[in-house]
């Protein structure tokens, strides 16, 4: 009897130790999920009455004008970020991988992380500032050679407001990705390396027919990530050009922010959030299923 | 010989490459530095050496000062309850043997798949109807609920990795669960406590619309929707303002990088900006 009472008490011991953690994904993560999906079948706007309107706000967004332009943006965007992600960082860390000093390794690998304390409202804006500008580093470069006719504003010019915001960040070598790749070069062991130049696999070849399948991870993991990243994000959007000019930059992520802030449709901007999540959702089941990994290959006997 | 001439091309480029990446800021370095009539002279130029090199800085810091101390004040109060919260539900579910283990673990894994894009708006109605818009617990009690499940596998995995004779010998000198985890396993997790603490700040530091939408009064604004707001006000027709508080925003955690570089890189690298 008395062992069974210590029992029950230390069960509620722990059931009292994780309750904060429960009471915190209760109340901020798992109300805003259902109530995300209920808010999505009415017409609600702050201040007002909750209307039920069933599937009208999802049948609306189907003729929605920035459904189009905004999905082809997102997709623009997907693939750019996708191109992006699984060359430049990958190449940088290989090059790094090459160096013979660990002290120099460790010294690059440091250097490249350090535009990540800049914090991201910063960075755009710095773009935004200094870099489009009318008298930017762009337009003032070309000025310098002579080349007035060239200068435009770039994220206000229709032609090359999309590329401009896809170039922010150039070459796109800071952060953590980096560092990403460097982990799953560093794990490839010193003897697939001896026997590759054995096999006389050397340079690129090598590279692409050695390192490359095996961190394949690496870049499902960054696929990932930036497919997530990509199909919700419009802080830059919001920041840089409010999805302008017309809708040339609009994406899904933040058209729903404008529903639900400016135009105060709350109902409409909740549906158009579940599709997005809905998306995630089976892009994330896609590429865990059909994208392989290094294991997966290993596991085939590739 | 060739060998040599290899590792300085790989030097040049990396070295090429890394001043593209740093040249902006570089230019925002310059720039702030300058006056505003320099500045509309031209784009490219040294500042001129003198007391006016830091007027700047000066306005900047007037602005930014407030929401400095917020985003501080915020980042702390996050940081430490996510390691406490995290590190208690890691140790229970490492250590403990009871009904539900797996589930209720399952259960905080599956919050990690939930986008953020989706519960924005409910999210902010759902805190608007709580009575919390404008203070410091409508971004503090989020971040928490969402950063303490990173926390949780983080610490769970390292506490998983700990030798269990380590707490089977404590357990026969007496020692209830309260001990084991204050005095042997808190001491024992500082290089983890590092990395979730770092990814915790970098998130909050970063975190701009969530700010931005829940607290509208000036007095709660952090370094995020503070300088998009400075950025929006008339202030930004002052380039050089501008360009020294976007210096003075990333100098904290510049100063954090330098000082725990190592838990650092482990920090962004442990998988923690997974979406």
């Amino acid at each position: 009897m008395s062992v069974r009472r210590s029992n029950f008490a230390s069960t509620t011991a722990i059931y009292a130790m994780l309750s904060p953690t429960f009471l915190l994904l209760a109340v901020f993560s798992l109300v805003p999920f259902v109530w995300a999906f209920v808010t999505s079948f009415f017409d609600y706007e702050v201040g007002g009455e909750f209307r039920f309107v069933g599937m009208d706000n999802y049948t609306e967004y189907l003729h929605d004008p920035t459904l189009l332009p905004s999905f082809g943006n997102l997709l623009f965007l997907t693939l750019f970020g996708l191109l992006v992600v699984s060359t430049v960082p990958l190449a940088i860390a290989k090059l790094i991988f090459c160096l013979k000093s660990e002290r120099a390794r460790y010294l690059y690998r440091v250097l490249f992380l350090i535009p990540i304390v800049v914090p991201g409202v910063a960075g755009m804006m710095i773009w935004q500032g200094m870099i489009y500008n009318d008298t930017g580093l762009l337009n003032e470069t070309l000025r310098l050679f002579g080349r007035e006719d060239l200068t435009r504003g770039w994220l206000s010019d229709p032609r090359t407001v999309l590329w401009a915001v896809v170039f922010m960040g150039f070459p796109f070598a800071g952060g953590i990705n980096i560092l990403i790749y460097y982990a799953g070069l560093a794990g490839i062991s010193e003897s697939i390396h001896e026997a590759a130049e054995l096999d006389g696999a050397r340079g690129l070849i090598k590279f692409l027919k050695v390192d490359v399948p095996l961190v394949l991870s690496q870049v499902k993991l960054l696929t990932i990530l930036t497919v997530i990243g990509t199909v919700q994000g419009f802080e830059g959007m919001f920041i840089l050009t409010k999805g302008g000019p017309g809708f040339k930059t609009m994406v899904p992520g933040l058209w729903m922010y404008m529903n639900a802030f400016s135009f105060q449709r709350m109902g409409y901007a909740c549906a158009i959030g579940v599709i997005l999540f809905l998306l995630i959702l089976g892009l994330t089941v896609l590429n865990m299923k059909y994208f392989r990994s290094t294991e997966d290959l290993k596991a085939e006997g590739v | 010989m060739k060998r040599r001439w290899d590792q300085l091309a790989i030097h040049a480029i990396l070295i090429f490459i890394l001043s593209l990446t740093l040249a902006p800021f570089v230019f925002v370095i310059d720039n702030s530095m300058r006056t505003n009539s320099e500045l509309n002279h031209g784009f490219f130029g040294l500042p001129k050496f003198g007391k006016q090199m830091f007027s700047a800085y000066a306005n900047a810091w007037e602005v930014l000062r407030p929401y400095t101390l917020n985003t501080i004040f915020v980042c702390v109060v996050t940081g430490i309850g996510v390691v406490l919260v995290g590190s208690v539900s890691a140790y229970v579910f490492s250590r403990c043997q009871f009904k539900g283990r797996e589930l209720l673990l399952l259960a905080v894994l599956a919050f990690m798949m939930i986008p953020g894009v989706l519960t924005l708006v409910p999210s902010f109605l759902w805190v608007k109807k709580l009575g919390l818009l404008n203070s410091h617990w409508v971004l503090i009690l989020p971040y928490m609920a969402g950063g303490q499940v990173f926390a949780i596998f983080l610490f769970k995995s390292f506490f998983d990795g700990l030798p269990s004779e380590l707490f089977e010998s404590a357990r026969m000198d007496g020692a209830g669960h309260f001990t084991l985890y204050w005095n042997m396993v808190l001491p024992l997790s500082k290089s983890v406590i590092a990395v979730v603490g770092i990814v915790n700040i970098l998130g909050t530091w970063n975190n701009f619309l969530w700010p931005f939408i829940t607290n509208s009064d000036a007095k709660y604004h952090v370094i995020s929707s503070g300088l998009y707001l400075m950025h929006q006000s008339n202030v930004a027709s002052n380039f050089a303002t501008m360009f020294a508080a976007y210096v003075l925003a990333s100098i904290p955690l510049l100063v954090l990088f330098l000082y725990a570089t190592k838990p650092f890189m482990q920090g962004v690298t442990s998988g923690a900006f997974k979406a």
